[in-house]
């Protein structure tokens, strides 16, 4: 916890932070990820895979592959364990036994010497389906009579459903209560009841998923994948071959981005059951379209809101009833709750009466799994659309609706919780304080949105940390982490290098192996750098405390307290050809709520890069799912926002804010993208009038709103 | 593929020998067929890389501008001869794809792969060029307007080759591509508008043309441009041209607009580009 | 199929196929810092030299660059240490995946377009994609790479 303090003194860290740990090493191509690491011996795998949503496997006819010269081995669902594995529910399967549940689902893995030969070998396999009829979209997934894409999903370990609670379910969530709501709503003075549809969207890290499995001359099995978690990874693979975490080691690798869609096992049982197979090191890579089609990207939703307000304009209720799509696999999620975040909190606002229902269905499509900040871009972009709506209907300005519900410190939300503050209303007067009108094309109309998102970070954590003296005065510090590129590891050697006096050049951030430290979660939840703070208060004071030159060994185990969570404001600027409907975004400004910052260079690139992948969903990516299959299939059609694509970014800091550690910091990974995407809606409904409820907003669906209104 | 082959000629009639054979596809930059070989979509026993074929590259100037099959976007954007008498063409393909699409891809290319989303085409098209093609029986010419024949179906046979295009010269023409973009910038256009004038002294119109991209099966020509001819169009003259573009295209529903977008857009950049053309 | 060329200054022979990609025969040869990315040139993280062009190296006909030279940013970074320089210092990149494909561009860029200015800068650039950075802390280092002349 931050020391007590009025915090009327504070301000964002001003000493010069030394650079990132790794950027020579990147900027001259030094640094190893998956793919660049080769193994004596080692093997290429491929895979064949479903070309249906949903059949039965009748025949697989390998005659032709095993023909291709290279092949060392071709290997089906008898070949490899029937145990199904995941990061909550474990219900995915290591290779389609019987059965394929969706377009791209792997089915047969092919071991060769040379990718190319795998390669060339998976597209001779030869599968034969019976076709079944196919639940593509959650509607058809939960009509009476659908076909099951699990026949009974509340079997699998650690499931979410119960037999009760019905077919093709995933979770179903319910918080606060529905009774006090209606009634509430019932005797509002305004009550906007809108719904509001998001799509699929892929992750788009630039580096595909890589896996190494090798298990060594003492029969330990070594992993080297493309993941952010390690620790979590040895235990599913643990739990889904049967083997002792103890036999299992994650290597330490650096990561071609994550954001979150690296946090499940990806391919590694598989990689580690053909190595068993094959006696082998063997390697499988990803074609980039394998990604995008087959391993998870963010869940779709149809996301009704019914939100209510007195005369005044102060809220009386809020009613979230979502439906969201979760693909034929819900191993790819570490919880249900997690996975909606935003759906199941009410925002930064005073709210008498909440209440959210959730249903995430399994359909015969791709897994949904984790995207920065699950849930809550589509909650976002549903609730604050929903609020400028309501401030529409009742006749209030936007702006002045926020004013009169934002929570300040010592109130309650609407869960019941108390956080350590609430900054929202001087986080909005900052922003409004910073707006300004762009110059925009000539003839264009001009429109400016609003959104807010208040955002809770992790204030305990599980992790641990080894302080290593080195000759010559210098320090080696052992971590768990993952450098996912958000600068972790900068942030460890900003911290000790403060704290224990060393110049930063004297400190190096390695990460370790999973054998030599204890566990930590992985990256994630926004909860590094706060995570990070706390494990080098422990390590600190063990430092200090130490008898001889000893390396220093911490395992920090600390409870969480009271939510800490930082308000991000996001004001759009934007501009509408009225002939075309076409749409320029000319900036998004972002304020955000702070208390010290460790590294200003790396927060100010979570906070620029956060509100592009904000951009990306509100405005260009669709994964262009239709009758169960993925057609946005490659880069050229996954449209990521390119360097003259995005808008200008501007930033205003509200520092003075009380965060985590002894370092007080907050959360911001996941801050700037949830908001755009209703900053940006809001934005156009000003300028245009008309008020688009679907994602992305393109400029067709702005053009087919303004001819719909007449204007 | 194992038994793919690649040989790089270095002559005409070398290349023409090679792809008299069975199963010989002509390469220029490899930025399409690369892929499709990368792919497995294309069934071809051997790839003939044309870039080494000193006849084929260049762009020069006698009477017409020809340029050379295996000229690249990149050529083309930075040639001072082009930029001179068909400026039209310099822009539109410094504007095509990104840096290392047109260090490689190539004039011939983009005119033999037919892609009905790329930018070169309709461009070409409205400025009335021509290709000229060399087979093992002798040489051809075919004007664009018969060039393009379906979907990545053109009237160069297997065995032939595009060896320039040329394009005629007119000092009073003046033209303009809009390549709409809505998206990512960074993408094919919805819709992409070709149009040209030329203007007498006195302000008439002696001809105009207009070529469509991304609207039908191919790069499409929109012969009732002509309709400009004779007086200075006023703008009733010009929406009109757009609203027989619009119902001239046969667009389909794709990631980039539903086929009514895609007509309603015909519309209006026809009318912007010849807007731009003699405002 | 015998193919002959410069890499990185010195002297190669290969024996590659017909379909053999120019990114796989750098990454075998243990030039890893090209990576491949999406695999249909888009990404941009496969940027190469050849020939003082970029292209991307995921898609060219590795037969291709017969009697070329070919820089990687292995080659271009120790030819130009101010390249490394500028990225480092305005650090360039988070998780790195892109950033050969950036320098190497930056590289490209500043011999195509002395002086640049940062719409010209973000035009050139627009094909090289990064998911992490939201591109600012990029253009920035290139900015300060084509300043220095």
């Amino acid at each position: 916890m931050a020391p007590e303090d009025s915090g009327a003194d504070r301000r964002p860290a001003e000493r010069q932070a030394a650079g990132r740990t790794d950027a020579r090493q990147k900027a001259t191509g030094a640094t190893l990820y998956v793919a660049d690491v080769e193994l004596p011996n080692m093997a290429y795998a491929a895979v064949a895979r479903s070309s249906m949503a949903h059949g039965l496997i009748r025949s697989i006819d390998t005659s032709a592959a095993a023909a291709e010269p290279g092949v060392v081995g071709i290997f089906t669902a008898e070949d490899v364990t029937e145990s199904p594995y995941g990061r909550g529910v474990r219900d995915i399967s290591v290779l389609a036994r019987q059965k394929v549940r969706y377009v791209g689902e792997r089915v047969v893995a092919v071991v060769a010497e040379t990718r190319a030969a795998a390669e060339r070998a998976a597209s001779l396999v030869v599968i034969d389906y019976e076709e079944l009829p196919a639940a593509v979209t959650p509607e058809e997934a939960l009509l009476e009579g659908a076909p099951l894409v699990h026949d009974a999903p509340w079997t699998f370990p650690r499931a979410y459903v119960k037999q009760e609670d019905g077919t093709n379910l995933q979770s179903v969530v319910k918080v606060g209560e529905r009774a006090p709501v209606e009634a509430a709503l019932a005797g509002s003075a305004h009550v906007v009841d809108a719904t509001y549809r998001t799509r699929s969207v892929h992750q788009g890290y630039i580096e595909p998923q890589a896996c190494i499995a090798n298990y060594d001359s003492e029969g330990r099995l070594h992993i080297w994948l493309t993941s952010k978690s390690p620790y979590r990874l040895r235990n599913q693979i643990a739990d889904c071959l049967g083997i002792d975490e103890s036999q299992i080691e994650i290597e330490p690798i650096a990561l071609g981005g994550d954001f979150g869609g690296k946090g499940s096992p990806m391919d590694a049982p598989l990689c580690a059951e053909l190595a068993r197979l094959t006696g082998r090191p063997v390697k499988l890579v990803l074609r980039y379209s394998e990604d995008l089609v087959a391993t998870e990207c963010r869940h779709p939703t149809v996301f009704r809101v019914r939100v209510g307000c007195d005369a005044e304009g102060r809220l009386t209720a809020l009613y979230h009833e979502v439906l969201i799509d979760g693909g034929a696999y819900a191993g790819y999620k570490p919880s249900e709750l997690a996975s909606i975040h935003g759906v199941v909190e009410a925002g930064g606002y005073r709210i008498p009466a909440f209440y959210a229902e959730a249903r995430t269905t399994y359909t015969h499509t791709v897994p949904k799994g984790h995207m920065r900040a699950p849930g809550a871009p589509q909650a976002n972009f549903a609730a604050e659309s929903a609020l400028d709506e309501l401030a529409a209907v009742a006749g209030i300005d936007p702006v002045e609706l926020r004013r009169r519900n934002l929570l300040r410190t010592g109130e309650k939300d609407a869960n019941g919780h108390s956080w350590v503050e609430f900054r929202g209303e001087e986080t909005l007067e900052a922003a409004l304080e910073a707006v300004r009108q762009p110059v925009a094309p000539p003839g264009w109309l001009v429109g400016r949105g609003l959104s807010i998102y208040n955002r809770g970070t992790a204030t305990g954590t599980q992790t641990s940390l080894c302080l290593v003296p080195v000759d010559g005065g210098r320090l080696r510090v052992e971590v768990p982490v993952v450098e996912t590129g958000t600068g972790s590891h900068t942030v460890y050697r900003e911290l000790l290098s403060k704290e224990l006096d060393f110049p930063p050049e004297d400190i190096e951030v390695v990460q370790v192996s999973t054998d030599d430290l204890s566990p930590d979660p992985g990256a994630g939840g926004s909860r590094v750098t706060a995570s990070i703070s706390l494990a080098v208060d422990v390590a600190v004071k063990a430092w200090r405390s130490r008898l001889g030159d000893e390396p220093v060994y911490v395992v920090v185990d600390e409870r969480a307290g009271p939510p800490v969570g930082s308000y991000g404001v996001q004001v759009a600027e934007v501009a509408v050809d009225p002939e075309t409907g076409q749409l320029k975004v000319l900036e998004i400004l972002s304020t955000i709520d702070v208390a010290e910052i460790v590294n200003p260079k790396a927060h100010q690139m979570q906070i620029d890069g956060g509100a592009a992948m904000g951009f990306g969903y509100a405005c260009l990516e669709d994964l262009d799912e239709q009758g169960g299959q993925v057609w946005a299939a490659n880069l050229g059609e996954f449209k990521l926002p390119s360097a003259r694509d995005v808008p200008a970014f501007r930033t205003v800091l509200v520092p003075g804010g009380r965060g985590v550690g002894t370092a007080n910091v907050k959360n911001i990974g996941e801050t700037t993208t949830p908001p755009v995407a209703a900053a940006i809606a809001n934005a156009v409904a000003a300028a245009t009038g008309c008020r688009i409820r679907e994602l992305p907003i393109t400029a067709e669906r702005i053009y087919a709103a303004m001819r719909a209104a007449g204007s | 593929m194992a038994d793919l082959r690649f040989v790089a000629p270095t002559t005409i009639a070398d290349a023409l020998g090679e792809l008299g054979e069975e199963g010989a596809i002509a390469v220029g930059g490899g930025t399409s067929i690369g892929l499709l070989v990368k792919n497995r979509l294309v069934d071809a026993s051997k790839l003939v890389y044309l870039g080494r074929v000193r006849e084929l590259a260049g762009v020069h100037l006698d009477g017409e501008a020809r340029v050379g099959a295996t000229t690249t976007l990149r050529e083309l954007s930075r040639s001072a001869v082009v930029a001179d008498a068909l400026p039209v063409l310099a822009d539109a393909a410094g504007r095509i794809g990104n840096p290392r699409v047109r260090s490689l891809a190539t004039a011939g290319g983009a005119l033999v792969h037919g892609d009905p989303r790329q930018d070169l085409p309709p461009v070409l098209l409205a400025l009335s060029a021509i290709a000229h093609l060399a087979s093992a029986s002798g040489t051809r010419s075919v004007p664009l307007s018969e060039f393009f024949l379906g979907f990545m179906e053109t009237a160069c046979a297997p065995d032939e080759l595009v060896t320039s295009v040329s394009v005629p010269l007119d000092p009073s023409r003046r033209a303009h591509y809009i390549r709409y973009t809505p998206g990512s910038e960074d993408d094919y256009p919805t819709v992409g508008v070709a149009a040209t004038v030329s203007v007498a002294p006195d302000g008439a119109v002696t001809a105009a043309t207009l070529a469509l991209g991304g609207v039908a099966e191919h790069a499409l020509a929109v012969p009732e441009a002509s309709q400009l001819v004779g007086g200075r169009p006023d703008a009733g003259a010009i929406r009109a041209l757009g609203e027989v573009a619009a119902a001239a295209a046969r667009p389909t529903d794709d990631q980039r607009g539903s086929s009514g977008y895609k007509r309603a857009m015909v519309e209006v950049m026809t009318r912007r580009a010849f807007e731009a053309c003699l405002g | 199929m015998e193919l002959r060329f410069k890499l990185n200054g010195e002297a190669v022979e290969a024996d590659v196929e017909a379909d053999t990609f120019l990114v796989d025969l750098i990454r075998l040869r243990g030039l890893t810092g090209t990576k491949e990315g999406c695999g249909v040139g888009v990404c941009g993280a496969c940027t190469v030299v050849v020939d003082e062009l970029p292209v991307s190296s995921c898609c060219y006909l590795a037969l291709m660059a017969d009697g070329a030279e070919v820089w990687t940013v292995e080659g271009l970074t120790r030819r130009d240490p101010a390249l490394v320089d500028a990225f480092v210092e305005h650090e360039g990149m988070q998780c790195g995946i892109c950033t050969p494909g950036q320098v190497v561009s930056a590289y490209t860029l500043a011999r195509e377009h002395p002086g640049a200015s940062e719409e010209e800068i973000r035009t050139y650039m627009s094909g090289n994609l990064c998911r992490c950075t939201g591109y600012v802390s990029i253009t920035e280092a290139v900015q300060a790479y084509v300043s220095r002349g």
